[in-house]
């Protein structure tokens, strides 16, 4: 020990109240937050002999209530029969406007803008024989005008997820040429 | 007289083939296309053999710029894109339209407490059916596999193998009527006009 601590009248760790204020090691431990979550691409697994790899359970729909409870129910019921959902989330909404030939004349009418909503549950590692079974129960409670479709997760379906990016594909164009 | 004359047509002559010797001279030489040109053509020439030495090197420099971009753009995440149902519109952030609770009566409110007991008790009751409509669904099932595993081993693999033939599983949903026959369609098109976001 240097001899400055011994002269001084401040006494460190020889005193038995050494360190009675310390209260940070009793907070829960937070981690050192991230400037942005980077969302990035899971690897899809292959399915195995049993189970299948990871699959996209695609919601869609004019009518937002619908789908979106629908979805909400299929998220219930795969939780309850301990089906691994890996992620819920939404496709952007496209809006398609519906253009009318009028009856007397050539001309083209508005008659409206229909939204086509759409959501997506992912689930990953399901068993083989359950699969027929979750079909049947999810047709049986399909709502009116709600689209089902079922199909395996590919990169694509990811990457169509985010903005689409002109100038970083036309500088890997311009690099490759 | 005549000997001037002839040292002058002498030397009209030499000269006359000094010049067709020059002219024969520049024909030899494929730079220069033809008298009236001498002139120009040397500096016009001169050009690019000098582009020749820059050339892989402007190439060079113009490759690590553009990979020097290629790295500072990929360095910034993609975003998603947003989704419209999420956004609030802002007339629902308008605070001059308010509407207060309806004041309910006594029986009234009794009433709807009632009415959501009898609800929950329904949907219990449904989500119990469907819940064991689907372990008597699993049981045969397992039921069945176990015979097949005692009847042979293949079968019984090929059978708890995942089917990927099925996908993309399609299906729409039901219609409260049925589609009326021979319907005409009033003519028309769809347009898609989603907003297309680029980053």
């Amino acid at each position: 020990m240097p001899l400055g601590v011994l002269l001084t009248n401040r006494q460190y760790r020889s005193m038995p109240t050494h360190g009675i204020g310390r209260y940070r090691h009793l907070l829960p431990k937070a981690l050192p937050k991230k400037k942005k979550d980077k969302i990035q691409a899971k690897q899809i697994k292959a399915p195995t002999a049993t189970e299948f790899g990871v699959l996209n359970v695609c919601v869609s729909g004019y009518d937002l209530t619908l789908v979106e409870h629908y979805s909400q129910y299929i998220h219930n019921l795969c939780s309850h029969l301990d089906i691994k959902v890996d992620e819920c989330y939404a496709l952007p909404t496209k809006s398609t406007e519906v253009m009318v030939m009028q009856e007397q004349g050539t001309k083209m009418y508005l008659d409206g803008v229909l939204k086509t909503h759409e959501r997506v549950v992912q689930i990953s590692e399901m068993k083989a024989t359950l699969f027929p079974i979750l079909a049947e129960v999810l047709l049986k409670n399909q709502p009116e005008g709600v689209q089902l479709c079922i199909k395996q997760h590919t990169e694509a379906d990811f990457q169509a997820r985010f903005k689409t990016r002109p100038e970083l594909q036309g500088l890997i164009a311009k690099i490759n040429n | 007289m005549a000997g001037i004359v002839c040292r002058t047509v002498s030397r009209i002559i030499s000269s006359q083939a000094s010049c067709s010797s020059s002219v024969v001279a520049v024909r030899h030489s494929h730079w220069f296309t033809s008298m009236l040109s001498l002139k120009t053509s040397v500096p016009l020439r001169a050009e690019p053999k000098k582009k020749k030495k820059v050339d892989p090197r402007r190439e060079m420099m113009m490759k690590e710029r553009l990979k020097k971009k290629l790295k500072r753009l990929e360095k910034v995440p993609p975003e998603l894109i947003p989704i419209e149902d999420f956004i609030t519109s802002a007339k629902s952030f308008d605070e001059t339209r308010i509407r207060e609770a309806p004041k309910l009566s006594f029986e009234e409110s009794e009433r709807r407490a009632h009415l959501l007991k009898e609800w929950s008790r329904y949907k219990r009751t449904q989500h119990q059916t469907e819940m064991d409509v689907i372990q008597e669904a699993l049981e045969a099932q397992r039921q069945a596999l176990d015979e097949l595993k005692l009847e042979s081993e293949e079968l019984y693999k090929a059978a708890v193998s995942p089917d990927t033939d099925v996908f993309p599983f399609q299906h729409e949903g039901p219609c409260y009527t049925p589609p009326i026959t021979n319907y005409e369609a009033p003519e028309g098109k769809f347009n898609d006009i989603t907003r297309v976001y680029t980053q």
